[in-house]
């Protein structure tokens, strides 16, 4: 019994991921609307495709995703937020006091006592296949939810989403200007490299490996820094047994992995794992996780990190 | 009727010799038959290798392959034998060593292990399955302990009762850890989904030091198990010990569906049906239905993890969910074939 409801959980989780990612893709072409309107009015829809009924004035903000309180944080509101998720004080400065709810089981009536005039919510929280926020939207509450982005212009989207919401159109833009040139830094150069390393990146480590192939924003971002990903043939995020990992023989092994301590010397050690090419020539790095993980803007600063640690002569220049 | 006995035996004897060459030889990347024998050589004889044979195929066949369908081979006989002794010396078509709480003990130890970070000096990588070993052994223990004090004459409904409830209980106090500390429930969870991922030699040693050794015990009790599943009764009369046997025959079957778990996490389904499989075909004596179902579970898991590993490369399914998905109409198709058998001669 206690298997199959694992089973029943894990199947419902992957229905939720595709869901999301499905209705990701079919939003991105419609903030980019918005954006293209000269006069910025507040979105109707959020970016799972609900209507949503945004306040003029907003002077209390409820975030549930850290990666949606790096982006407040980002256009400088952090004044109006009033709570978060659990999670978000470790990724952002400043929010330790607010007050915290977990972001699988939040405390609706908690919730409705802060009285907010807009609630943003990943699709972590609606993964159980309901949305938990069901009574507060029926009490009126704003609740806009944002499916984790799936590419890089999806990322942007939300960036700029999460901006118009809050009546910073202009913030948004000027971050996702800033984060595009960046990321223009990095594909200058890597358009120009010519033998092309493949790469391996774990976000999983063994028994369990996962990595991930086309759809993710961390496979464009392999292809930006001028690199292959191993994976490319597959799509999204992929569990990966241990004689594809060797066959496949990539050049470099990234792993975000802070589970476990040290799994860069993990990979090194393992057993069957010593005559490829990454571990002969000790090509295994560790990214940082959260900058690789929360999709937001800060997805730059991994693909810097990845740019320099993959290729250190060709981005030797970029500071 | 000893001659058709003795033939089932060898076709299953011949049939686990084809399904571990199948399930060596078959994997995520193609290996040359020819290339396989050539590792053996290499590897048994010191035969030198051909040099159109890259060392990654070396690796992935001796180092990762080989050790992982051995230890799915070890892992599903401990699991189906453990199943068999339980549900005789219970008398419940239902009860397992689960049933008393190894998984949820052993998932508790990992959850602490992995949440305060800790590993026991000299073992190393060992670490996780000692504590998860030594946490599902004890909450057993603990278990029939309690039914001890309940109960004097240690009653089936009494162990059993105890042994969920304490198996709820020590669930419970799971979930309680993993949600005080969301970082390390990935890890908890993939734990408990059970894999044969990441296994290798030095894991086998160990489990074939503890699993083959403990399936000739259980097997040297045979013939108490046979008395002992016509009833309390029958036993006594004929001078069985039934309190001490039955603290003896859990107690080592707790130690075996330890040692599995500890490895390679929380598999279900074949204790559960290897019995009843095996009882079909076999009969209902013990001296052949607890070394049948140590063949039948070890084939059945080693294919089950062949399909896990092989039916979406490069990715793996959890081989929980495979031995359920193959042994659930499987085990319908013998159950209902038989019946439909039996019907007709009658």
């Amino acid at each position: 019994m206690k298997h199959l409801s694992k089973i029943v959980m894990i199947t419902m989780l992957l229905f939720a991921l595709i869901l999301t990612a499905c209705s990701a893709e079919q939003m991105e072409t419609n903030s980019e609307q918005i954006n293209e309107t000269e006069e910025v009015s507040r979105p109707t829809l959020d970016r799972a495709g609900n209507p949503i009924d945004v306040p003029e004035n907003i002077q209390r903000v409820i975030s549930f995703a850290p990666s949606i309180t790096q982006v407040i944080d980002e256009i400088g509101l952090m004044d109006v937020l009033v709570a978060v998720d659990s999670q978000s004080p470790n990724y952002v400065e400043g929010v330790e006091n607010l007050l915290q709810f977990d972001m699988m089981t939040p405390d609706i009536e908690a919730l409705a006592q802060l009285e907010p005039d807009i609630m943003f919510v990943s699709g972590m929280s609606s993964a159980k296949g309901d949305n938990p926020f069901q009574q507060l939207i029926d009490m009126g509450v704003c609740v806009v939810t944002i499916p984790s982005s799936t590419s890089i212009e999806g990322v942007k989207a939300d960036n700029q989403f999460i901006a118009d919401c809050l009546g910073q159109h202009e913030k948004g833009l000027q971050i996702n200007k800033t984060m595009q040139e960046r990321i223009d830094d990095i594909a200058a150069i890597g358009v120009t490299i010519e033998e092309k390393k493949t790469v391996m990146f774990e976000i999983a480590a063994l028994p369990t490996i996962y990595s991930f192939g086309q759809e993710t924003f961390l496979h464009e971002m392999i292809e930006l820094i001028g690199a292959k990903n191993v994976f490319e043939n597959e799509a999204g995020w992929i569990s990966i047994n241990e004689e594809a990992a060797i066959s496949a023989d990539p050049d470099v092994i990234l792993t975000s992995v802070n589970y476990i301590e040290d799994s860069v010397g993990e990979i090194l050690s393992r057993e069957g794992w010593e005559n490829m090419k990454a571990i002969q020539n000790q090509e295994v790095y560790y990214i940082d996780n959260g900058k690789s993980s929360l999709s937001n803007h800060h997805i730059v600063e991994a693909l810097e990190q990845m740019a320099k640690t993959v290729y250190p002569s060709e981005y030797a220049e970029l500071d | 009727m000893m001659k058709i006995q003795k033939m089932k035996i060898w076709i299953t004897v011949l049939l686990c010799v084809m399904v571990l060459i199948v399930t060596t030889g078959l994997g995520t990347v193609s290996i040359d038959p020819s290339d396989i024998l050539s590792i053996f050589a290499q590897k048994i004889f010191g035969v030198n290798l051909p040099n159109s044979l890259s060392a990654n195929v070396v690796s992935i066949f001796w180092t990762i392959r080989l050790p992982r369908t051995i230890a799915a081979f070890i892992v599903g006989s401990a699991l189906a034998v453990t199943g068999t002794v339980m549900q005789s010396v219970l008398r419940n078509p239902l009860a397992s060593s689960y049933t008393l709480g190894v998984s949820s003990g052993a998932s508790l130890g990992v959850a602490l292990m992995v949440i305060f970070g800790m590993t026991i000096p000299f073992l190393g990588r060992f670490s996780l399955p000692m504590v998860g070993f030594v946490f599902g052994l004890g909450t057993v223990l603990l278990a029939i302990s309690m039914a001890m004090q309940l109960d004097k004459s240690l009653e089936n409904q009494t162990i059993i009762l105890i042994g969920m409830v304490l198996s709820l209980f020590v669930s419970s106090l799971l979930t309680i850890l993993i949600v005080m500390s969301k970082e390390h429930l990935e890890q908890i969870i993939f734990w408990q989904m059970g894999s044969f991922s990441g296994i290798k030699w030095s894991h086998v040693f160990v489990l074939l030091m503890i699993v083959v050794p403990g399936i000739l015990f259980l097997m040297y009790f045979a013939q108490e198990l046979d008395i002992m599943t016509f009833g309390e009764e029958q036993a006594i009369s004929v001078g069985i010990d039934m309190r001490r046997m039955k603290i003896v025959l859990i107690t080592a079957s707790a130690l075996l569906t330890g040692t599995a778990v500890a490895f390679v996490g929380i598999i279900g389904f074949i204790d559960l049906i290897a019995p009843h499989v095996v009882r079909k075909i076999y009969g209902a004596s013990h001296r052949v239905v607890v070394p049948m179902s140590a063949l039948f579970g070890g084939a059945f898991m080693a294919l089950a993890d062949l399909v896990s590993r092989t039916i979406i490369s490069p990715s793996e399914l959890p081989i929980g969910a495979v031995t359920t998905l193959i042994g659930a109409p499987f085990f319908a198709y013998v159950y209902f074939n038989r019946r439909g058998v039996t019907k007709k001669n009658a």
